[in-house]
């Protein structure tokens, strides 16, 4: 890896894709790689078929996949992503009922320093246990969390299965005692993103995004609420949650912010229902990514979940 | 300053103090009491704080530093003990303090219902951080399971906060639903379905009998048909009394609660109440919206000003994620009473409003509550719905106007599209500079030309600044006249008629202008202002205006200029074309050119030519057109009874008429005629700013046209049966529109902004208003109807030359 | 420096300009106060207009062509454009516009 960079500086996530579908392959509609350009050039020239490579695999089978061993496995990209020090990469498919929309890939790299979570849970019967996730650093919470598991409403990864809507925690480490707090505090993990991901399998999936202050995946989350029933016949879209290092609280209770589709990298989601990874910095609130991502029913948009890096 | 003593660190007193601070920072010395160690925070929030979605930190109203700010003394964490009315004091555990006047926020306390076993170890109500912190820490023991008694607001509010510290969580309500205070028994089906699916359990019906407890310690919760609910903590969420004990042992008048009238003052002149505490014509409170009003009341009346609480409808919003309720009004059924239903039982929806006469008094909604707020408005409105019966229940999107992705259209423009067509940009380039940190119109202007010159395209550029930037960006309401000053046009030509400015100085200095003397965009506009509000009083001043004004001629892309004297018309003689094509020739104009307005245009001519081309036309009786200028340009005419066997009336002698009486005055922008002599039209009037069709009974005036980038066709002003009175209809109509309109708006903008209703108000219906317009366009006349051709070539001349010519010399 | 005077300041008006034609080409010389002027080029840099025939405001005019805008002490384009004109040496004296004939290119010099 590259030892001579500064750790604590590069980012959790290191590149955020979305694939498409054109035809029968998934071909990239855009990608942030940062200074990995090398790796970004050969992204570019890559496409899969259904069940080929990762974005393949999770279209295929209709669910998210992590993979933390490119050597050896389906992975196509593997030589490019050992030179550029990629270690894990996690592939959330969007699907509006059983139609693919996207993939959004994201890629990271292992160290000793970076802390955080992206973890993948699934449903059965009255149980979500962990699919899968990386940790970074955070070992012992990995081992935590692959030890437990959540009933409807519980925590983090229940309370947004049980109420089927993305959900925002603060203060995983000291407030939140359930279960994995205490390891979730000594690796300094602070917020938690999670929301759910629908799948043509109907099993139930989540998706959690915990971060650390110290090596941040996000600075910032955004919830926002498309659903008709809360915005009306308009393509519009309400925030109705938010965290930011700069800025604190983002959600007021008495002044609404709405967006209309296309205003913006969050209306852009809204308006095409794909997800939007940019990293131009227009409209990001001062921060260099952002990564938005849909979350569909069969009808609808019904609500956008952003971070920002 | 007078001592202001508040006993409550509240909602209400914060948001009281706010207002009074805002009003009047000096009025007061405020001592602030608050039993609870700290001071006030949004306790509508403490569900997310319980739930883990907020953090204390976040729900703070009030810091330190903002009780520092305002010189706040505080004393919290101690309780007020009493009030002595006599001495004016009020006495805490750690002293007294003095005061003017006195404020009692103590509001409520939780009912705890009276149960054996209701003092055990963890029984606690759900009122303030304290018992928050309690429940948030149930969650850090494993297998910890909760009861909650009271299945409404707070109660279900707690269970929801619990389920996702990861409690095991059990809801036990009395009555027959869920919230039955505010939802119907349907809704309420729908609610504990949600929860259910939360995990929570639910019993409704459920009597509760006794507290059990083990080693002091609760241990379970028995109810009346013998089961029996084991329970690490048992929260009590059952309903809320006004606190006012300490209002009613200092003998202030009390019933359910303190006693207040409309100023929110108590039966002592010196003593004043709000919030949960208060009982205001026999209504208590628990809701925050009214809360927020008695703030406001209270604090007026603090500052001596008129003021009077009126207790409003208000709505309910459960703040449980994932469950989404709207109720307000009255939903009681009654025989005078009707509702209207809806049912999506695929998407968990329903809808009821309850109607009486032909009002909505009552609004339910479980699952879509998109529509509440404009239910809500009609409930408070008491609007009459006899019209929209049968779509009502569908929300306002049914009762007309869809809506459309008003920033798709431009979403889907490639980047080569051309936005702004005057200078060639195109959206890839405007939006490379938006993310190149151009976040404005002016900057865009600035760096990339885009809306620099005609401004059509401005209403584009500003989608692609949406486009780029979300919702940091938002498209100024009203935009200043430029960057000399913070005032629109609207306001600078308001202020210089109200303020009576006569002169430039006097708008720089009274309107707060940031540069000397103005600039390119604003000066010209000022002077127009000036002197179309004081046309004897005001001297237009010649550089305050563009070159072509100025030089009473057009100036081409090489710096040569364009002349064209007047037809009246569109009429002229064999003399007049003989002048033409002399001075042509003497000055060897190399381009003639018949003009769409209906004369001839010399163009070429050099700067210093002028005045003595001028003087040439001027012997053969012509005048300047006014081609260049914010004025009239020209009327166009077909011939009408003089020769045309269609012809209705003498359309070219009126159009003769109108343009001899209104030609030399300045207009907002320019303006265009057109008489024709019969609705054949031939001369195009029905697209000018004021058009004349002459028919059989008289003539039709129009106005409001438009041939230029945007084509319209003129609206009716008003029909006229003599030659006089349509002359009069146009005076008035062009002196309305110069003293109203902004600078540069052309006459169909400006009605499109003002209404014609409103234009035929004051130049067609209101006689004595016409006639006071067309006086007032002579006068104006009085000053402007001569050729300025004339008078340059008197008065000007020299200035066309150059001051002096230093190449004769060199050639020495 | 050698002064030509060519011509009262009250010939020009105030926030307003006259021509002046030497050997150098056209100068416009602009009156921004009762006592104040400034000599500049009279050519526009971005497509030739003439600057003398542009509005003038605080110590900078407008071009009438596509309102670029220039500052008549330093000569520089103003705003987001690029490029300035030639300045000349101008000083009024009792009510007397004095120019200076070597910077224009005057031959007859003290």
């Amino acid at each position: 890896m590259d030892g001579a960079t500064d750790m604590t500086t590069r980012p959790f996530i290191e590149v955020s894709e979305v694939w498409v579908p054109e035809g029968d392959r998934l071909v990239l509609s855009k990608g942030t790689y940062g200074d990995l350009a090398e790796f970004a050039s050969v992204s570019e020239r890559e496409s899969f078929a259904r069940g080929e490579g990762l974005p393949g695999k999770a279209w295929d089978e209709g669910r998210p996949v992590v993979l933390k061993e490119f050597d050896g496995s389906y992975f196509k990209r593997t030589e490019a992503a050992k030179a550029a020090g990629l270690t894990a990469a996690v592939a959330i498919p969007v699907f509006a009922g059983t139609q693919l929309k996207a993939v959004l890939v994201t890629l990271c790299s292992d160290d000793d320093s970076r802390m955080g979570a992206i973890e993948v849970w699934s449903g059965e019967g009255n149980m979500l246990t962990l699919e899968d996730g990386y940790y970074g650093a955070a070992k012992q919470f990995e081992f935590v969390s692959q030890h437990v598991h959540f009933q409807r409403g519980q925590g983090l990864p229940g309370g947004v299965w049980g109420a089927n809507t993305p959900l925002l925690f603060r203060d995983l480490g000291a407030g939140y005692k359930f279960v994995r707090s205490e390891s979730a505090g000594r690796a300094g993990l602070t917020w938690g993103l999670g929301l759910p991901l629908p799948s043509p399998t109907g099993r139930p999936y989540v998706l959690t995004l915990l971060t650390a202050t110290g090596t941040p995946l996000a600075r910032r989350f955004e919830i926002w609420d498309a659903r008709a029933a809360r915005v009306g016949t308009a393509n519009e879209a309400v925030l109705i949650d938010g965290i930011c290092a700069r800025e604190g609280s983002l959600y007021d209770h008495d002044t609404e912010r709405r967006i209309k589709a296309f205003q913006g990298p969050i209306g852009q989601v809204l308006g095409t229902g794909l997800p939007v990874v940019d990293a131009s910095a227009a409209g990001q609130h001062g921060y260099r990514t952002l990564v938005a991502l849909p979350i569909h029913s069969s009808r609808e948009v019904t609500h956008v979940v952003a971070w920002y890096c | 300053m007078k001592k202001l003593v508040v006993i409550g660190a509240g909602m209400a007193s914060g948001r009281m103090l706010e207002h009074l601070f805002d009003a009047d920072p000096a009025a007061y010395e405020v001592t602030l009491f608050n039993a609870e160690p700290r001071g006030n925070y949004n306790r509508l929030m403490l569900s997310p704080v319980l739930s883990g979605e907020k953090t204390y930190e976040e729900i703070v109203t009030h810091d330190e530093a903002w009780y520092a700010d305002h010189k706040v003394t505080c004393r919290f964490g101690e309780k007020v003990t009493g009030i002595d009315r006599d001495r004016k004091v009020v006495i805490g555990e750690k002293g007294e303090v003095a005061y003017d006047k006195l404020v009692i926020a103590t509001g409520s306390n939780p009912f705890i219902i009276p149960l054996p076993g209701h003092d055990l170890e963890g029984v606690i109500a759900y009122r303030d951080l304290e018992d928050t912190n309690r429940m948030i820490d149930l969650g850090a023991q494993p297998d910890a399971k909760a009861v909650v008694i009271g299945g409404g607001l707070l109660g279900l509010e707690a269970a929801a906060g619990l389920r996702l510290r990861g409690v095991d969580v059990t809801v036990v309500h009395i009555m027959g639903h869920l919230m039955e205070r505010q939802l119907d028994e349907a809704a309420g089906y729908l609610l504990r379905k949600s929860l259910t699916e939360k995990g929570i359990k639910v019993m409704c019906k459920a009597n509760s009998k006794e507290i059990l407890g083990e080693d002091g310690k609760v241990r379970a919760l028995l109810l009346d048909d013998g089961t029996e609910l084991p329970c690490d903590l048992l929260v009590m969420a059952v309903g809320i009394r006004p606190s006012t004990a300490l209002a009613s042992e200092a003998g202030l008048a009390v019933g359910k609660g303190v006693h207040v009238d409309d100023q929110m003052v108590t039966s002592d002149a010196d003593i004043l109440s709000l919030g949960e505490c208060v009982e205001h014509n026999g209504a208590i409170f628990g809701l925050v919206a009214p809360l927020y009003d008695q703030a406001k009341v209270l604090a007026n009346t603090l500052l001596g000003k008129p003021d009077t609480f009126v207790n409003k409808e208000v709505s309910t919003k459960l703040k449980v994620t994932g469950c989404d309720l709207f109720s307000a009004g009255d939903f009681a059924e009654g025989e005078t009473r009707e509702d209207i239903v809806f049912r999506d039982p695929a998407r968990g929806v329903y809808k009821r409003l309850v109607l009486e006469g032909n009002r909505i008094v009552g609004a339910v909604m479980y699952g879509d509550t998109a529509d509440g707020a404009w239910f809500y408005s009609h409930i408070k409105d008491a609007t009459d719905v006899a019209e929209m019966r049968d779509t009502l229940i569908f929300g306002p999107a049914f009762q007309g106007g869809g809506t459309a992705d008003p920033l798709a259209a431009v979403a889907a423009l490639p980047d080569d599209a051309e936005i702004c067509g005057c200078n060639g940009v195109c959206k890839g380039t405007i939006v490379d500079a938006i993310k190149g940190g151009a976040g404005d119109l002016p900057s865009l202007k600035a760096q990339t030309k885009a809306s620099g010159s005609c401004g059509t395209c401005t209403g584009l550029v500003e989608q692609l600044l949406e486009l780029t930037l979300g919702d940091s960006y938002a498209a100024p309401a009203a935009q200043p006249i430029c960057a000399c000053c913070d005032l629109t046009h609207e306001d600078v030509r308001r202020l210089i008629k109200s303020k009576e400015l006569k002169s430039q100085p006097a708008v720089w200095q009274e309107l707060g202008w940031k540069t000397p003397n103005g600039c390119h965009v604003c000066r010209p506009a000022v002077n127009f202002y000036l002197l179309a509000d004081w046309p004897l009083e005001y001297q237009d001043d010649l550089q305050s205006r563009f070159v072509n004004e100025r030089k009473h001629a057009n100036i081409q892309k090489d710096g040569t200029f364009s002349v064209m004297p007047r037809m009246w018309g569109g009429i002229t003689t064999p003399d007049e074309l003989r002048a033409i094509a002399d001075a042509a020739d003497k000055f060897k104009v190399p381009t003639v050119k018949v003009t769409g307005g209906q004369r001839i245009d010399l163009l070429g001519v050099k700067g210093e030519d002028l005045p003595a081309i001028w003087a040439d036309l001027n012997r053969a009786g012509m005048v300047s057109g006014h081609a260049y200028s914010k004025g009239l340009r020209t009327v166009k005419t077909c011939v009408g009874t003089d020769h045309c066997r269609f012809g209705t009336q003498d359309s070219t002698g009126l159009g003769i008429k109108l343009e001899k009486l209104l030609w030399g005055s300045w207009t907002p922008h320019k303006v265009k005629l057109g008489v024709s002599g019969c609705p054949r039209n031939c001369a195009e009037a029905t697209c000018k700013d004021v058009g004349i069709v002459c028919v059989d009974s008289g003539y039709q005036v129009g106005v409001a046209g438009a041939a230029g980038m945007d084509v319209k066709e003129t609206e009716r002003l008003a029909d006229a049966t003599t030659e006089e009175e349509a002359i009069e209809l146009t005076t008035a109509f062009i002196q309305l529109y110069r003293e109203n309109a902004k600078y540069l708006d052309r006459p169909y903008k400006w009605v499109a902004k003002v209404g014609l209703d409103w234009v035929k108000e004051r130049v067609v219906d209101d006689l004595d208003s016409r006639r006071a317009l067309v006086e007032r366009f002579e006068i104006s006349q009085s000053v402007y109807r001569k050729d300025p051709w004339a008078d340059h070539v008197e008065n000007e001349r020299k200035r066309y030359a150059p001051l002096a010519d230093l190449t004769l010399e060199a050639a020495e | 420096m050698s002064w030509i005077d060519i011509g009262s300041i009250e010939d020009i008006p105030l926030r307003g300009a006259r021509v002046v034609k030497t050997p150098r080409g056209c100068i416009a010389v602009f009156r921004t106060g009762l006592q104040e002027a400034y000599a500049v080029s009279d050519t526009c840099p971005h497509k030739g207009g003439p600057l003398s025939d542009g509005i003038v405001h605080d110590r900078k005019v407008t071009c009438p062509l596509h309102n670029w805008v220039f500052s008549l002490e330093t000569g520089q384009a103003q705003g987001a454009d690029e490029g300035a004109i030639e300045t000349f040496p101008l000083k009024v004296d009792g009510g007397r516009i004095l120019l200076d004939g070597t910077s224009v290119g005057n031959k007859s010099a003290a």
